[in-house]
């Protein structure tokens, strides 16, 4: 199973038949085609691998070796399939016994049938309308340059597919970034590793400012199938942000099923590794609108390096299954990070933020803010926030405040905001507040004169706009402020 | 004076009282709390007037439209014998309110901390805290009583909330416009746009001498308390009303504050429409000032007179007043 080879697996067209032992029933007794595979590893994935997970990556294998531009796969992804087939090895779907999946249920997807989304297929109907100038549009998990805008950029920044990046200072940093592996990953992480098709590159020169006018990063789903169909198409779309030493950039990442995927269904399962050098600032909004009826798990892995600034603003509204996992890693000291999401749970909707905030170097600073609507009875709402000031990290100022709105009978939040403090001079802080709208404050908008239901949507609206406020993009605020208003009041 | 308090439903009747006494009438009611309740609101009008005749001695009021010179004066809101509970745990209030404010004037409460004045003027405009489990209400003719909080706004009723809450996430701003949009829909008006709404909103701001800077910040949020309290009189002058209900306007204000807040409530006056202050202080009553004093304890208006009330109770406390 080429799953596990060190070698470059992607590149030669694996032998179909080598697939099936894998395919989980009863492989630990067959035998493997392919010499790459030391005995080791066949006895690792006897003993640990799980049958559904090796025919997911499986799956994913096949599509991609079947692919024209498989052959070609530059040596970043090959090494990037290679590690991560080599770690999902000792991966299990996850159940409601692991922690991180204790309230959020991944039976959608476990009964589902999951196909990979084919090929390179670029949908014509997928207009560019992006309100900003700089545009990089992720089409299924590919680069689609054809639907990007980017030559307003300076010149020694790159942005595009991995297969594009020239040999030079670029390429290194992102192998050099890659082979830093990530500890912290879970199977979905390694299932994109997988399956990502493509890599798209942000790449900032030290000293460079990308600031006014934000990169808008566009992940595009258009192999929606019927919701009936019970198929989920499945994309990997991987990103890599490197931002060197001064350098600054702004990106509005936003994610959305396009065409006649609107309102169908699959599961987009994307991956965003920032890296941030020393003195280096992301400003970064996070905008998922997702089709209602969709799977959504995403990963943000950010690594800041000494006195570097990192900022995010989520909004996720979309979705029948969202999950984000976001990981923020501090490598110096002096860094600056400062989370805000926005969630919206509707009918039948799961919205799920589990985010980390390691701090091991001194003066870090690092504020979050969550929250989230439940707006349904059957939506549901988990927040599971860890910061964790760890021994050096001495004179850290850390805060996490989450508030949850519930606004039907049964509707469901778990949040668990926690903070971990092993050094003794700091300062912390969390909060956790889970409520209805306040009586008193609706009154007073009765007292004016404004309905029930005005003030109602008014108040609703308001809550999540203190973090919509901090989407520094006047023209994705203004959308994401529309969308709201309407999603909030047509209920 | 049997005939006076009897009035209230008559105009008639209480114009030739009010002529000849040049002096306000008197419709408050102390209410024993004995009498059987279907009989209770008769009984009382009946049982009261000779109590509040001894008050009526006193100098007449400085100020106020109260009687109108060229034909009755209208009554605006009549509270009959109203009784309220504490929704949540049941327990009595407001024990049998009477009070009866006609167009063009002005009324002052007073009384103790925790007597339900601001339960009072919660109950006029409908405050889900509280059921109203006995007496009437009727405003302009119409039963209060029986109108949404929102709608007892728009037939011209305001509240100055005593402690106004903060609504983090809507601005100022945008508050006073669906304030101000509502009440035009509910005229069958156009709503105005917010470029419009700016310079009409604008000159009150500066009347008020406040920041044009709080119109953008959130309603009430991180105001301190003085501020609430102009702010809630912008609204006012924003939303207007026949009925402004001041809840402790003058709590909390500095002197400049207070003379700012008085001259936008003055300003507001038309010989049509009255108000209602709650005060703890002859301060504000002499900034504006009332035609009616009344006392509240234990959920009833035990006394009422003028402003000379209220000196009274300055000089002596509430010992100095009693009914007995
Ligand atoms: N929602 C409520 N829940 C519990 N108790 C209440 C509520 N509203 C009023 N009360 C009680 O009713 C009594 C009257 O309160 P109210 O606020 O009307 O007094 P007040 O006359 O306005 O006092 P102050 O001069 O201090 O403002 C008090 O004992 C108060 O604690
Ligand atoms: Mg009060």
């Amino acid at each position: 199973m080429t799953c596990c080879s060190s070698s470059a697996p992607f590149a030669t067209p694996a032998p179909p038949l080598s697939f099936h032992p894998l395919r989980g029933r009863s492989a630990p007794s067959l035998t493997f085609p392919s010499t790459a595979r030391a005995p080791r590893s066949v006895a690792a994935r006897a003993a640990l691998s799980d049958p559904f997970v090796l025919e997911i990556a499986e799956k994913f294998e096949d599509s991609l070796s079947s692919s024209p531009a498989a052959a070609a796969s530059p040596l970043p992804l090959q090494k990037l399939r290679d590690s991560s087939s080599q770690s999902l090895l000792s991966r299990r779907w996850p159940s409601s016994k692991d922690e991180p999946f204790r309230f959020t249920n991944l039976s959608f997807l476990k009964s589902s049938v999951l196909l990979p989304v084919s090929s390179l297929t670029t949908p014509l109907d997928c207009p560019i309308d992006s309100p900003l100038p700089h545009l990089l549009s992720i089409v299924n998990g590919h680069v689609a340059p054809s639907l990007s805008r980017l030559a307003a950029l300076p010149d020694d920044v790159y942005v595009g597919s991995v297969s594009a990046l020239p040999p030079g200072p670029a390429l290194d940093r992102v192998l050099a970034a890659l082979s830093d592996g990530f500890a912290d990953g879970d199977l979905f992480w390694d299932l994109n590793g997988v399956g990502a098709p493509d890599m798209a590159v942000v790449f900032v020169p030290a000293g460079v400012r990308i600031v006014d006018e934000p990169i808008h990063v566009r992940f595009c789903y258009s192999e929606g199938s019927e919701v009936e169909s019970k198929q989920l198409a499945v994309s990997s779309p991987r990103v890599l942000v490197v931002v060197e030493k001064g350098a600054e950039v702004a990106i509005a990442e936003e994610h959305l099923g396009v065409g006649e995927s609107e309102d169908r269904c699959y599961w987009a399962n994307s991956v965003m590794e920032i890296l941030i050098g020393e003195g280096g600032k992301v400003v970064h909004s996070y905008v998922q609108r997702q089709s209602m009826n969709a799977a959504h798990i995403k990963w943000t892995f950010a690594r800041q390096e000494t006195s570097s600034t990192y900022e995010l603003a989520e909004v996720s509204t979309g979705g029948r299954l969202s999950r984000h996992n976001l990981n923020i890693q501090q490598l110096g000291p002096d860094t600056v990070t400062e989370l805000a999401a926005f969630h919206v749970s509707q009918n039948n909707q799961m919205q799920d933020l589990h985010s980390k905030i390691i701090l091991d170097h001194p003066r870090g600073y690092s504020r979050q803010l969550h929250k989230c609507i439940v707006s349904h009875s059957s939506g549901h709402a988990v927040f599971d926030g860890n910061v964790r000031v760890n021994r050096f990290a001495q004179q850290t100022d850390a805060g996490q405040l989450t508030r949850t709105l519930l606004l039907a009978p049964r509707a469901t939040a778990n949040v668990k905001p926690n903070l971990q403090i092993v050094a003794n001079d700091v300062k912390c802080s969390h909060g956790a507040a889970i409520s209805d709208l306040e009586e008193d404050q609706l009154f007073y908008f009765q007292a004016r004169g404004i309905d029930l239901k005005t003030a109602r949507d008014a108040l609703v609206f308001s809550f999540g706009a203190e973090v919509i406020s901090r989407i520094p993009f006047e023209p994705i605020k203004k959308s994401v402020t529309s969308q709201l208003k309407h999603l909030l009041t047509t209920q | 004076m049997t005939l006076l308090t009897h009035s209230s439903a008559s105009p008639s009747t209480s114009l030739a009282a009010r002529s000849f006494l040049r002096a306000p009438p008197f419709r408050a009611h102390v209410a024993p709390s004995t009498i059987p309740s279907p009989f209770r609101p008769r009984l009382l009008r009946l049982r009261a007037s000779p109590r509040v005749k001894a008050t009526l001695t006193v100098d007449s009021p400085t100020t106020g439209g109260a009687s109108s010179p060229n034909g009755p004066p209208i009554v605006l809101l009549e509270v009959k014998d109203l009784k309220a509970v504490i929704k949540e745990s049941g327990q009595e209030i407001l024990r049998g309110v009477n009070l009866i404010i006609n167009e063009g004037e002005i009324h002052a409460i007073m009384g103790k901390n925790g007597s339900g004045k601001s339960t009072f003027s919660k109950v006029l405009v409908g405050h889900p805290d509280y059921e109203v489990t006995e007496g009437s209400v009727s405003f302009k003719g119409q039963n209060l009583l029986d109108m949404e909080p929102e709608e007892r706004s728009h037939v011209g009723l305001f509240m100055s909330f005593q402690s106004p809450v903060e609504i983090p996430g809507v601005s100022n701003f945008d508050f006073l416009l669906m304030a101000f949009n509502a009440r035009r829909r509910n005229k069958g008006l156009p709503p105005v746009e917010p470029l419009e709404f700016y310079s009409l909103v604008t000159p009150k701001v500066a009347a008020l001498n406040m920041n044009p800077k709080f119109l953008d910040r959130n309603v009430n949020e991180g105001f301190s308390g003085g501020e609430k309290k102009r702010n809630e009189i912008l609204q006012l002058a924003v939303l207007e009303a026949e009925l402004a209900i001041l809840d402790e306007i003058d709590s909390g204000l500095d002197v400049d504050a207070l003379q700012d807040v008085a001259k936008a409530v003055n300003g507001l006056l038309t010989p049509n429409n009255s108000v209602l202050m709650i005060t703890h202080y002859l301060r504000l009553l002499e900034y504006i000032n009332p035609n009616y004093v009344h006392i509240m304890e234990d959920g009833i208006i035990i006394k009422t007179g003028d402003v000379s009330l209220a000196k009274q109770l300055e000089k002596e406390g509430y010992r100095g007043i009693s009914v007995s």
